[in-house]
């Protein structure tokens, strides 16, 4: 009996070691301590990434930001990853629930997530979350970005021609065009361009069908 | 008759030798309306370049000269479009993604900061750490950079001038989160084909 308590508080030791974080080790008071070890443990119960929610906390202490505002900035953090995984599947990988969890935070909802999901989860979805986050955060309202990122997505874009929409778009905006409508044109610029390069057109035009993804490079 | 023909003359040639009295600021007048009228070198350089001259030109000679100035233009068009310039495809005017190496890619991050002592650039890159990555003054001063190499994805971060000034990029876009009052910018590192 006696061997097995002393085998019990061996595991509950190994797993308090394993919550710790080697970065967070000492910098917190207690209370905090335990607010964020209890959020990193049932992230990683989860099955989410915990590196996102050491990240805040270093970020927040950095920042010398208020332990309260920390903890509440790891648990909504968390609640985000937990909202993105359930959109993208329980095989996401860890960057695709970072970047849904922050297309989350700029506006997007998970019907978004699930929709882009389902028509780019082999390209990944890093990029284009974090392209729809960009934008947003751009000006460019959070319909119309969504509609964009998954308007290129159906038409086979790469990761190229997300990031070469997000200078274009970034470009117009400084040239003075409106947000949303240098997003709504650029798209349209690079779907057109994508036909041209032997790629599907998106649904929606006539005559025409949706085509899996490219393996090759827009441009070099 | 000979005798007054000669007194005439030699009455009116004496009128036309008498000194005749002038004005003494005259001279002055003159000179300053001469280098009035004077057109300068830009102006002869300007009446040069506007004044409507007419050349003669072959037809083919016209076209040629035409399509010529298409294709300058077709050029220069395609130069300022996005992932045309060449090595350095610059996401933001802060942030410049110089070369890859291996999986990451090697960003310049840039801050014009003429009064600071000392810059750094903190990020999820390097948790958050101001002593991690400083960054270096330019000879002339004022223009700091430092070159990271970064795994693609999205990445948040931010500028610390003399350790407690904390300020976002300026030539980058603000991430939609900020957790604790000091906004943070967010690079895309990679757009690699897939």
């Amino acid at each position: 009996m006696r061997h097995f308590l002393l085998f019990g508080l061996a595991i509950a030791g190994a797993g308090a070691a394993q919550a710790q974080d080697p970065r967070l080790e000492g910098r917190l008071d207690p209370t905090t301590q335990a607010a964020v070890t209890g959020v990193l443990d049932s992230a990683r119960a989860a099955g989410l990434p915990t590196e996102p929610i050491v990240d805040k906390v270093l970020e927040g202490m950095t920042k010398r930001a208020n332990p309260d505002r920390i903890v509440a900035a790891v648990r909504t953090l968390s609640t985000d990853l937990r909202s993105a995984r359930a959109a993208l599947g329980p095989g996401a990988p860890e960057g695709d629930v970072i970047a849904g969890a922050s297309a989350l935070r700029a506006g997007a909802n998970t019907e978004t997530l699930e929709r882009i999901s389902g028509v780019r989860r082999k390209a990944g979805l890093s990029v284009p979350l974090a392209v729809l986050s960009d934008l947003v955060a751009r000006g460019v309202p959070v319909d119309t970005a969504a509609t964009v990122i998954l308007h290129l997505a159906q038409g086979g874009a790469t990761d190229a021609d997300y990031t070469g929409l997000e200078r274009g778009v970034a470009r117009d905006i400084g040239a003075g065009a409106p947000p949303g409508a240098a997003a709504a044109i650029r798209a349209r610029v690079a779907v057109t361009e994508g036909q041209g390069n032997g790629n599907g057109p998106p649904p929606g035009v006539p005559g025409k069908s949706p085509r899996e993804p490219r393996a090759t490079p827009a441009r070099p | 008759m000979h005798d007054d023909h000669d007194e005439l003359i030699s009455r009116v040639v004496d009128e036309l030798r008498a000194p005749v009295a002038l004005d003494p600021a005259f001279d002055a007048r003159v000179m300053a309306a001469v280098r009035r009228a004077a057109p300068g070198r830009w102006r002869l350089a300007l009446r040069w370049w506007t004044e409507p001259r007419p050349f003669r030109l072959s037809p083919l000679t016209g076209l040629a000269s035409a399509a010529a100035l298409v294709g300058l233009v077709v050029l220069g068009a395609r130069a300022f479009e996005p992932g045309q310039a060449g090595g350095a495809a610059s996401t933001a005017p802060g942030v410049i993604v110089a070369s890859k190496e291996g999986g990451s890619e090697v960003v310049q991050f840039v801050l014009v900061a003429p009064q600071a002592s000392t810059v750094a650039v903190v990020g999820d890159f390097n948790d958050w750490d101001p002593d991690r990555t400083p960054l270096h003054a330019t000879a002339g001063g004022g223009v700091w950079s430092v070159n990271l190499p970064l795994r693609p994805g999205p990445h948040q971060y931010a500028f610390v001038v003399d350790g407690k000034d904390w300020r976002p990029d300026p030539g980058a876009p603000r991430a939609v989160t900020d957790d604790f009052g000091a906004p943070n910018s967010v690079i895309i590192v990679g757009g690699k084909s897939t």
